[in-house]
């Protein structure tokens, strides 16, 4: 009798032969990129040396105008002949000559000049200074951006010097234009560095000005460490797509594909163990994944190596044997787990297209951790050694740039294994998995359409409604404002989106939405329960704030966008507090509920449409708090079976949190000492009661 | 045969069915409609917040660091940095070398250290030099050097000034004159300017995209999901057929092209916002109405190529995967502005207007800033429809033999070529036709 | 060996509807196949035939009842239930990228024949089953009867004792149906126990030493075909057959109910 092993290298080798018959795949996917990808960066390389090339040497004209003429004119031809004299070879000067055009303004408009230099009095530039200080000040208030005063100053030094100006008109949407800026800008100051320091000399200063309190950079950093720095932050990322793309190439096929062919029944029917199956294609994707990866790098190295592809200067790379045996401990569970949510999703996709339809999103969900090294000042000795791929990008950069502890590397390697083997065994529960495997059949409730499909459409619904969310809020929430929004959010997407889904899928309001009585003490149990609620969540978003720290401007300017001054208070009443509280309950505590009830555990239905509650609340840092209330709020309707209670806790929440603040009774995020305690206490006794007069929503999942 | 070869009712009819028929499937829809309006942007933006995020998280940093060695007399200096909300000063560890080392060890940003002035620079009574010590591999220590280094030349600016005064020199004499700079570009111009730049890139990847899922579709799904055959026993002739599918892929491409400008064009403003706000530029995304036509007539005229190049290969393929990997090539062409540059200077040029699909992409750009070259266009129009011409007759020349059309040819692209290509396989055509022995 | 080799008692399957509540596909079914018989489950589209057999075959898991085969049961044993079998259905194809000999010496070795024998055993099935003309060409280029004895060739790769075919001929031209009864008739004289489902009455008639009509996931009748005819009275199978169901209106009316779902 055959062991497990060799039934497990059988099936891998009949993958991987499979594979190495499909020329055609492996031409497309693999050979072509190898020539494909170094082209396109060569051919972008020699046009933007050309570009390069055709803007240091083409002739740059201006024009000079404006009162003090004659002098902006001497000054500018003195600087530029300086410039000419002393540039180096590594930047040289450009060729920058004098026009004598009639109307140089519009000469410059059309592009027959590159500059206007205007040579000003004091007093003529204070003028315009000012006019121009006023204009930008009314656009700003105008379009709504609020005044920021740390926009740049027009000049570039103090006001209380009478000198003459010279003032450089250019085009910003010309790349010439603003090159004959910038080379005119500094070669002027240049000029009047030099002079200056002439100056200080002949009244007998000692030395040179630029010797006064001189400074000395000392970078501690090694090229090594520099370039590891940089490598770190790119390598996670880089193997992932990699991985991605080659592993793809066989987990497309290995179960979706299978499953279209019919193959995976003839499969299934054999003696194989369901583990078996998933760790041999496992196992392939895992290996065609790393095999292209290598491909690419060594190719990316032959390159190098060939000097078609140039490293930036002082690129030093030293990677010791040990380093890269870390590395590649690092990089295998990335490897497995990168496979095995490929695998997965290969697992959970029906046909080979819809696993390409899937793709992208799973591609972005591995794709976006790999890039946590970017953000600075992150060390895995966090939270981020919890999170897959995020913390072997962290890790890589520590190891490259030689500041790593082993616990936490220990950690991560442990972290991303058991991520894998999760994804892995998820993968083996989709292979017996009825409606998934028996794919070719139509199955009733496809047929009928109506209640039965309801459950399996209502998060495809629910994706939709967001992105909706998503691009409206974007796109139209500057111009519409917050009761526009608020009003196309709750009362089209939300209350529509729910009535919609009702009518299409032919779905009873009354058990849909949760319109039954709930025990009279829930509406106790609500009056205590939300202000507790929002105490505590202000709690929870202050420890999210130590995990997901944010920009103290974003809150800010959220807090404006938020409580906009000329909103009268029945109107936030009305469209922050009870609004909310009847539509957005209708759509996620109504129709997502009653969707969702039969596919999780209660518990977990709670919290899973707390989750899709808070991203709908689209920014990151709302995400936590408005989560925390959803899933409070779904706690209330599975335990009272009415929608009632949660719309007046909704509302009553949003009032707490916005009316004191409108009438300044309460500034933003303080909380008094000795509130948040009462908080938990108010919460805790209002579930008790919820739990004691308790009247569960009907067809939850035992 | 009496039938004429294309009936435009069949082909209406046929149309009007195929599209339905797309629009109806959940995976087109996504494809050529809500991709475009949702997918681009919201890369975009989720881009754009990232950076604008990783931006905010190093200027939040408060730069720790140590100051040793600071001369009495300059105390002043200690007072200024201590001034800044971004720096926080730190006493420990006071000695130069191990604070170094714990800028080593991250746990400082950057170290100052005051030394005498070197032979030089000690002719000035009370002069010094500072060593910044910094780690330039991390980002905050970067930002901790700039910002005290910012501190140590306003400080100076200040002494030499007043060492100025005490030389007899005024203030005007010392400035002489400033340089201050303005940009002539309105709001719209530098809109048209990134419009220019973004939106002919993502359009015409956009209508290669909105072409890929329809084009195989339409040939090697239909042969998997084995309607072809129903297809092709219906009363309209074959060119109806073909024409009524290639018209309809090529409608869900532009379609996908041009929803995607408008989206892009409308999401812009508020994408580029979180990057704009503090600055003194300001933008405005309007696309002139002149430019309309120009983009609907370059979208269709990528449409028309993309979707008869793609459904070609696509052609040669049994199953929804295969054509996929047929089709991917052509895909790869949708690249091609991309690397020929992005210079707002750039403009539609004899050359370039040669180039297919690149033409098309710096003749709409050269609409959205207001450019209309039109014997340009004209070539470009030319060229683009030449392009079509020639992929349309291929089509026709591949599509007469009858094993290719009903799915029994199993050869590779090349053999195909090879074998039966007037231009090519002569020699090898040649060979098959002699009787075999 | 003495007792049956396939033994199923009150199996059930019931699939949740929510138009419906709860359909039963398989409803509390009993029957037995004694060693080297070929045992033919009758029974009309979606009568519940593919989802026993899918059971039988642990694909599916039985919501109710046991089943079990070689004294291996069904849920308990799946491992050791699908050793002993072997599984033919119009929807488990061949790996197209394959060749002939390859696939046969992947079932095979999946199915943990003794690795040292499975070259052997992959010659003599290629000879037994006429195959070895294309054996080394890829699955991808034969015609579908060559593709057929492949597929049957690869059934008993592993030389399983007992053997399940689900509507084997459904698809197949007149000359590929009677040569696949021939195969089922001579395995069953090589010694298998061979079940196997079918809605054409004719095939049963030929084949069958033992029939069980199946409707509506219920076993009406379960008999030889000279006990079913003495119990009916009638001599064709068809007559047989509509006369335990009841009548042709009955047979629509299961068939118009069973619409999708109930054919697993």
């Amino acid at each position: 009798m055959a062991g497990g092993r060799e039934v497990l290298w059988t099936l891998f080798r009949c993958e991987i032969r499979m594979l190495l018959r499909d020329k055609r795949t492996i031409f497309i996917g693999v050979i072509l990129p190898l020539f494909l990808f170094p082209a396109i960066i060569l051919v972008t390389r020699a046009v933007e040396e050309r570009e390069r090339v055709s803007l240091e040497s083409a002739t740059y004209y201006y024009a000079v105008t404006g009162t003090q003429r004659d002098l902006a004119g001497t000054l500018v031809r003195d600087a530029l002949t300086r410039r000419a004299a002393t540039a180096d070879t590594s930047q040289p000067a450009l060729h920058i000559e004098e026009s004598q055009v009639a109307e140089p303004d519009s000469a410059l408009r059309t592009g027959g000049i590159h500059l206007v230099v205007e040579g000003m009095a004091p007093d003529e530039w204070r003028t315009v200074r000012d006019e121009e200080e006023r204009a930008r000040r009314e656009r700003a208030v105008t379009s709504g951006r609020g005044d920021d005063s740390e926009a740049a100053p027009a000049a570039d030094e103090a006001d209380d010097v009478e000198v003459p100006v010279l003032r450089l008109h250019y085009r910003d949407n010309s790349q010439r234009s603003g090159a004959a800026m910038r080379e005119v800008r500094d070669a002027l100051r240049d000029l009047r560095g030099e002079q200056r320091e002439r100056l200080f000399r002949e009244r007998g200063f000692p030395l040179d000005p630029a010797d006064v309190a001189a400074l000395e950079a000392n970078n501690l950093a090694t090229r090594e460490e520099e370039a590891g720095a940089l490598i770190g932050i790119l390598l996670a990322p880089l193997i992932v797509m990699m991985m991605l793309t080659g592993g793809s190439i066989v987990a497309a096929d290995a179960i979706a594909g299978e499953k279209e062919r019919g193959t995976l029944e003839t499969l299934l029917t054999t003696a194989a163990r369901r583990w078996e199956v998933v760790w041999a294609k496992q196992l392939s994707v895992v290996a065609v994944g790393v095999v292209v990866t290598l491909i690419n790098m060594l190719n990316l190295l032959v390159y190098v190596m060939l000097g078609v592809f140039e490293l930036p200067e002082d690129f030093a790379v030293s990677v010791t044997p040990a380093t890269l045996v870390v590395l590649l401990l690092l990089y295998l569970p990335l490897a497995l787990l990168v496979s095995s949510a490929q695998l997965l999703l290969s697992g959970v996709s029906k046909t080979y297209k819809e696993y390409q339809f899937n793709f992208f999103p799973v591609f972005l969900l591995l794709l976006i951790p790999a890039f946590a090294a970017v953000l600075p000042g992150i060390e895995l000795r966090s939270a981020v050694v919890l999170v897959p791929v995020a913390n072997v990008a962290v890790a890589s950069r520590e190891v490259l740039t030689g500041e790593f502890h082993w616990l936490a590397l220990g950690a991560a390697f442990f972290v991303n294994v058991m991520a894998s083997a999760y994804a892995a065994r998820l993968t083996v529960g989709t292979l017996s998995t009825e409606r998934l495997i028996t794919a070719a059949e139509l199955d009733r409730a496809e047929l009928l359409g109506g209640p039965a499909l309801f459950p399996r459409r209502v998060l495809t619904w629910f994706g939709v409604l967001w992105a909706l969310l998503l691009v409206t809020s974007l796109w139209f929430g500057e111009h519409v404002g917050i009761r526009g929004q608020v009003t196309f959010n709750l009362g089209v997407l939300f209350f529509g989106g729910a009535l919609l889904m009702m009518r299409r899928y032919r779905l009873d309001p009354r058990s849909t939405l949760a319109l039954r009585a709930p025990p009279a003490a829930a509406w106790l149990a609500v009056l205590v329960g939300a202000p507790s609620g929002l105490v505590t969540g202000v709690g929870v978003a202050r420890l999210a704030q130590l995990v997901f720290p944010v920009p103290e401007e974003v809150v800010e300017s959220f807090g404006q966008y938020l409580l906009p001054d000329e909103l009268p208070l029945w109107q936030i009443v009305f469209f922050l507090c009870v609004l909310p509280g009847i539509c957005e309950e209708i759509a996620f505590r109504g129709v997502l509920l009653h969707g969702l009830r039969r596919r999780f555990h209660p518990v977990v239905l709670c919290l899973v449409v707390g989750a899709i509650f808070g991203f709908f609340h689209v920014s990151l840092f709302r995400l936590i708090p408005t989560a925390y209330v959803g899933v409070l709020l779904s706690a209330v309707v599975v335990l009272t079976g009415s929608i009632f209670p949660a719309m007046l806790w909704h509302a009553l929440n949003n009032a707490t949190a916005l009316v004191p603040a409108r009438l300044g009774l309460w500034e933003g995020e303080q909380l008094p000492e000795g509130v948040l305690p009462l908080g938990i206490a108010g919460l805790a006794v209002s579930f008790w009661i919820l739990w004691r007069t308790r009247r569960l929503y009907p067809g939850l999942r035992e | 045969m009496t039938r004429p070869r294309l009936v435009p009712r069949d082909i209406a009819i046929l149309y009007v069915r195929e599209l339905r028929a797309a629009l109806r499937e959940r995976t087109m829809v996504m494809n050529s409609i809500l991709l475009p309006i949702v997918l681009y942007p919201f890369i975009l933006w989720v881009t754009i917040t990232g950076i604008s995020f990783v931006q905010g998280l190093t200027q939040g940093f408060v730069s720790r660091v140590v100051v040793t060695g600071l001369p009495p007399e300059h105390a002043e200096l200690r007072d200024t940095l201590d001034a800044l909300e971004s720096v926080e000063l730190r006493d420990e560890p006071a000695d130069a070398v191990e604070a170094v080392e714990a800028v080593r060890a991250r746990e400082l940003d950057a170290v100052l250290e005051f030394l005498p002035a070197d032979v030089a620079g000690s002719a000035l009574s009370g002069n010094f030099r500072v060593r910044v010590s910094f780690d330039r591999s991390e980002a905050r220590s970067r930002a901790a050097r700039e910002r005290v280094e910012a501190a140590i030349e306003r400080y100076r600016d200040r002494w030499l000034e007043w060492e100025a005064g005490g030389l007899g020199l005024t203030p005007e004499e010392l400035e002489q004159f400033r340089v201050a700079s303005r940009n002539v570009a309105s709001e719209r111009e530098m809109g048209a300017m990134l419009l220019g730049t973004i939106i002919p890139l993502f359009l015409v990847v956009m209508v290669a995209l909105g072409c890929f899922v329809p084009a195989v579709d339409a040939t090697a799904g239909e042969r998997e999901r084995r309607t072809w055959e129903t297809t092709l026993t219906l009363a309209a002739s074959r060119a109806s057929v073909v024409t009524a599918k290639y018209l309809h892929v090529a409608t869900l491409g532009a379609l996908a092209g041009i929803l995607n400008a408008v989206a892009v064009t409308v999401a812009l403003g508020p994408i580029f916002r979180p990057l704009m706000a503090g600055g003194s530029e300001a933008f405005e995304f309007r696309i002139p109405v002149s430019a309309v036509p120009i983009m609907v007539l370059g979208s269709a005229l990528l449409a028309l190529f993309f979707a008869a190049a793609m459904m070609i290969l696509a052609a040669f393929a049994r199953t929804f995967k295969e054509g996929q990997s047929m089709v991917t090539p052509v895909y790869w062409l949708a690249i091609i502005p991309i690397v020929l540059g992005e210079s707002p200077d750039n403009r539609l040029t004899a050359g370039i207007a040669l180039v297919p699909v690149a033409n098309v992409a710096m003749m709409i750009r050269d609409a959205i800033v207001g450019r209309f070259a039109w014997p340009l266009i004209g070539l470009t129009l030319l060229v683009g429809l030449g392009l079509v011409a020639v992929c349309l007759w291929s089509a026709r020349w591949v599509l007469q033999f009858e094993d290719l059309l009903l799915g029994s040819y199993d050869g590779s692209f090349w053999k195909f070529l090879r074998d039966r290509s007037p231009v090519v396989g002569r020699r090898s055509r040649q060979a098959l036709g002699r009787p075999a022995a | 060996m003495t007792g049956p080799t396939i033994s199923v008692r009150a199996l059930s399957k019931s699939f949740y509807d929510e138009f419906r509540g709860e359909v039963r596909a398989v409803d509390g079914i009993d029957f037995a196949c004694l060693p080297g018989q070929i045992f033919g489950l009758l029974g009309a589209n979606g009568a519940g035939k593919t989802t026993t057999l899918r059971m039988l075959a642990t694909i599916l898991k039985p919501t109710s009842g046991e089943a079990s085969l070689l004294g291996h049961d069904v849920v308990a044993d799946p491992e050791a239930v699908r050793r002993n079998l072997g599984f033919y259905s119009a929807s488990t194809a061949l790996y197209p990228r394959l060749t002939a000999r390859e696939t046969l010496e992947f079932f095979a070795r999946v199915n943990r024949y003794p690795g040292e024998r499975v070259t052997e055993r992959v010659d003599y099935l290629v000879e037994r089953f006429g195959i070895a003309e294309y054996a080394d060409a890829r699955v991808d280029k034969l015609s579908s009867g060559m593709k057929q004895k492949v597929s049957i060739a690869r059934t008993v790769a592993h030389d399983p004792p007992v053997l399940i075919f689900d509507e084997p001929t459904v698809g197949l031209d007149v000359l590929n149906a009677l040569e696949m009864q021939d195969v089922i008739r001579h395995l069953r004289d090589d010694g298998k126990t061979i079940l196997f489902s079918t809605h054409i009455m004719s095939e049963a008639e030929k084949l069958c030493d033992h029939i069980a009509i199946i409707h509506r996931g219920k076993i009406l009748a379960s008999n030889t075909l000279d006990g079913m005819r003495r119990d009916t009275g009638k001599h064709y199978l068809e007559d047989i057959f509509v006369a335990y169901v009841g009548g042709r209106k009955e047979i629509e009316a299961a068939e118009r109910a069973a619409l999708g779902a109930q054919e697993r």
